[in-house]
Order: structure tokens, then C-alpha cells, then sequence
């Protein structure tokens, strides 16, 4: 989950203005939740315009959609607490390699951050990712006891892409540092074996469409959003609900506006002709 | 005790102490300068060490011409392999949503065995420099873990065990993880926050 800018205020506002959405009624009576928003690393200078395309930077301009030029990306993760069911949202990434190499913030393993908490990885029992990204579903094996959700849709989406007979849609990177929106170049082969590997020993739950993980507690589709099969989660809390979104926004601009962020599917000719014409 | 001084020794003094508190306070505001002067030139410096170190950072050295004629000639192999090791688990994927059936996995790993070994015949013709013989190393054990990945999996047409799939999945994750290694020092950034 990544979120540019009043990080809290965002996800609280995304809860409240989504919360006002949902019509779909809540099978039992809902538990209140505890929530925490676990900052797993920041990646430090991004352009803006590469997950806000129409924010590009403009040298010299004082439009205000056009004059940031980089930005800090918290990469957080949704800790949430049900009576005794601990569950994660998002899982963040694990790579120390990348850590060292790159421009990257203070990124320590996931399971270290959520034990200054005063919770234990062996505890936690789902894992929901918003989508199959690196930087989202890249921590999966420092849970060993908990159930994966994902969406068929996000599976059945990067299986199209990688499948497509069309290099730039099928490359699950191709060039040197240069891929980073195509459809399936989010998903590196280990993310992907880690997904795999939850499926293969009965470790997941292949989410399609809506579904009640807890009362109260539900999963929401945001397919051909950010990804093919992007998912919100909607948590009851005291302060009322809470739906955690990733790269859902990027900007408290994009939530007014309903201006989904950084689109990574193809599933218009736009988009296609727009993937040709610009990797 | 107490002394007394006569008027022009008192003078004296006063004027003496006078002289000596300008002086102190010419020396303190002459340091006072030079401290502010240092810790003003080495501002820049000290905040940049303070925002690596808080962040962890080590700086990459820049790479020999030898290496990077290695990672540029590496590059289309691990482009390749990348696609295939992916296409390998998604096939497994495929089985086990219910989308195809266990001969359809042998019809789409099949193919990439040769491939693999290709890669494999490919990346055996570069010489490494010195310094990168280890990653060349772990390069190679990555493609092999592929192959032998593939080979195990198509196993599953014949008898339909999902352990096939198992073993296959641990060796193709082992291999993943290396070339993730090689690739983070070869091609930084090469994934993008996403």
C-alpha cells in the first residue's frame, strides 16, 4: 500500500468516502477492530508523474498538477486485529540486495516491524494482498501460518499478459532498469513462487470477487484498477469503517477525483496504444 | 578583609578590567565566527552522511568496463530466462485453479526445458571478470535449478501427484530468489516500485 501524501488522513479519508459506497450488507453483526499502518519501507525520489501519469512534471510550471517533481513512497502494511485473528494487508517486499543498491528507506523484515507491536509472524492468520506486486506481496514466506487471498482475476491477469504475443505486454521486464508498467512487469518470479508455493500446500484462498473473511470483515474488488485484480479490504473499527486500498491513489487529489492510480492493465485499445507508443 | 584604594589606582583598575573584558569578548566573538564558519561549510556534508546513514544506504561502487560488458552480455539470457520461469509457475497455477488439466501442464513446461538449456549453453560462453565469478556461478545454478524444475514437473502428466509439483516449485523458488541476487547487483533498479 503506498501512498504519497498525509498517509493517515488518506487511508481514513479512502475508508470514509469508500465506506459511503458500499451497499452490500454485512452478513453478521461486525466486531470492531483494532488497525495500524506499518511504514515496512519508503522508496525515496520516485517521479511522480510514473504512478500519476497525467501529473507529470513540467520544468518551470506552477500548475500545481505539474510542478512535483519526485516523491517519497511510503510502502506500508495494514496490521489489523479481530479478537484473536491477526491479519495483514499487504506484505510489503524482502529484499536486502534491493535495500542496498537502491534509493530505498529503512526497510527491515516485515516480521521484526510487526513484533515492536508486540505480535508474532507465527500468529498471523491472512494475509489479503491488494495485488501481486513485488512491493506488495513480496514477504509472503515470513508467514508460514497464514492464509493467502488473493483474486483469480489478479492470477488470470498477469497469466494474459505474460501470454499476450506481443513483447511489450508480455515482458516481464524488458530492459535494464527500464520496465516498470507494463502488465506483468511487477511480478517477478520469486513473488510469483511465493504466491505459487501458498496455493500449492493449501495456504491460500483464491478470492473471486466479493467475499466475508470475518464478519464484518470484507474483501471488495477493484479489478482493472491499478491491476487486473486489484482488492480492497473494508474493516469495522470504533471509529467506524476503514478500507484499506493499495496503490488505489496516489494522491489526495486522485481520491477526490476517483483518479485510480498508475493503471497497469490492458484492457482498452487506449491503453494498449498508449503501452506501444511509450516502452 | 577589606581594602581600601586611593582614586587614580581605582581608575587604573577599572580601566585594566575594561580593557581585558573587550579583549574576552573580542577573542569569544572572533571564535564564535570561526566555530559558525566551520559548522557552515560542513553542513552539506554532515546532512548528507546523517540521511545515508539513517536510510542504511551503501553507496555502489561504479562497475569495471569488464562488468558491465558481462551484465549487458548476460542481459537477454536473464530477460528470457525470467519470462520462462514465470510462464513455468504459471502453468502450475493454471493446474491448480482447475483452468487446465494435468496433461496441459506437461504441454507447456515441456517446451521450456531445452530452453532453459539453452540459456544455460549461452551463459557458459561468457567469461566473467574476477569479481563477478561468484554471481556468474550462482547464475548457472539458477538456470539449472529451472531446468531441473521443469523436468520434475511434467512428471505430474503421468501420474497426477502434486508432490511433483512441490519439489519442482521449491527448486524453481530457490532459483528465483538467486537470479533476484544477480540481478539487483547487475541491474539495479531493475524493478521499479510498483
Amino acid at each position: 500500500m503506498k501512498k504519497s501524501w498525509g498517509l493517515k488522513r488518506a487511508v481514513v479519508a479512502v475508508g470514509v468516502a469508500a465506506a459511503a459506497t458500499l451497499a452490500a450488507p454485512v452478513a453478521q453483526a461486525a466486531d470492531v477492530c483494532s488497525v495500524w499502518l506499518v511504514e515496512n519501507s519508503r522508496f525515496m525520489n520516485v517521479p511522480f508523474g510514473m504512478f500519476h501519469p497525467d501529473r507529470s512534471f513540467v520544468q518551470g510550471s506552477d500548475n500545481p498538477r505539474n510542478n512535483v517533481n519526485k516523491v517519497d513512497l511510503p510502502v506500508n502494511v495494514g496490521v489489523i486485529k479481530c479478537g484473536n485473528e491477526l491479519i495483514l494487508y499487504d506484505n510489503g517486499w524482502n529484499q536486502t540486495d534491493y535495500h542496498k543498491m537502491t534509493g530505498t528507506g529503512h526497510w527491515s523484515p516485515l516480521s521484526k516491524q510487526i513484533a515492536q507491536l508486540g505480535f508474532d509472524a507465527k500468529d498471523v492468520k491472512k494475509v489479503i494482498v491488494g495485488h501481486g506486486h513485488w512491493d506488495h506481496a513480496g514477504s509472503l514466506d515470513e508467514f508460514p501460518n497464514a492464509i493467502l487471498y488473493i483474486q483469480k482475476e489478479e492470477l488470470r491477469g498477469i497469466e494474459w499478459a505474460l501470454n499476450y504475443p506481443h513483447p511489450r505486454i508480455s515482458a516481464v521486464n524488458d530492459s535494464p532498469g527500464g520496465c516498470s508498467r507494463t502488465p506483468a512487469c511487477g511480478y517477478p518470479a520469486k513473488t510469483v513462487d511465493s504466491i505459487y508455493s501458498k496455493i500449492l500446500r493449501g495456504k491460500a484462498v483464491i478470492v473471486d470477487g466479493e467475499m466475508e473473511v470475518l464478519p464484518g470483515v470484507r474483501i471488495h474488488p477493484a479489478f482493472r484498477a491499478h491491476t487486473a485484480g486489484s482488492q480492497l479490504l473494508e474493516v469495522p473499527t470504533s471509529i467506524g469503517k476503514l478500507v484499506f486500498g493499495s496503490d488505489a491513489y496516489s494522491s489526495w487529489e486522485g481520491i477526490r477525483d476517483w483518479e485510480i492510480a498508475n493503471p497497469q492493465q490492458t484492457v482498452t485499445v487506449q491503453k494498449f496504444l498508449a503501452y506501444e507508443k511509450c516502452y | 578583609m577589606q581594602t581600601e584604594t586611593s582614586g587614580p589606582q581605582r581608575t587604573a583598575r577599572v580601566a585594566a578590567l575594561k580593557g581585558f573584558g573587550l579583549g574576552a569578548l573580542a577573542v569569544g566573538l572572533i571564535a564564535l565566527v570561526a566555530v559558525a564558519a566551520v559548522r557552515e561549510t560542513a553542513k552539506p556534508k554532515q546532512q548528507e552522511v546523517a540521511t545515508n546513514s539513517a536510510f542504511g544506504h551503501s553507496e555502489r561502487p561504479a562497475m569495471t568496463a569488464a562488468e558491465e560488458a558481462y551484465a549487458h552480455a548476460l542481459w537477454p539470457v536473464h530477460a528470457q530466462v525470467k519470462l520462462d520461469a514465470v510462464k513455468m509457475t504459471f502453468a502450475g497455477l493454471a493446474y491448480k485453479m482447475g483452468d487446465i488439466k494435468r496433461a496441459a501442464v506437461k504441454d507447456r513446461v515441456a517446451p521450456l526445458t531445452p530452453r532453459f538449456d539453452s540459456a544455460l549453453a549461452e551463459i557458459n560462453k561468457l567469461q566473467p571478470p574476477a569479481s563477478m565469478r561468484d554471481l556468474h556461478g550462482e547464475y548457472v545454478e539458477a538456470i539449472k535449478l529451472y531446468r531441473d524444475a521443469s523436468a520434475i514437473m511434467i512428471r505430474l502428466a503421468a501420474d497426477g501427484r502434486d508432490e511433483h509439483l512441490i519439489e519442482a516449485q521449491e527448486r524453481s523458488e530457490k532459483a528465483s530468489g538467486l537470479t533476484l541476487k544477480v540481478g539487483d547487483t547487475l541491474w539495479p533498479g531493475e524493478y521499479k516500485p510498483n
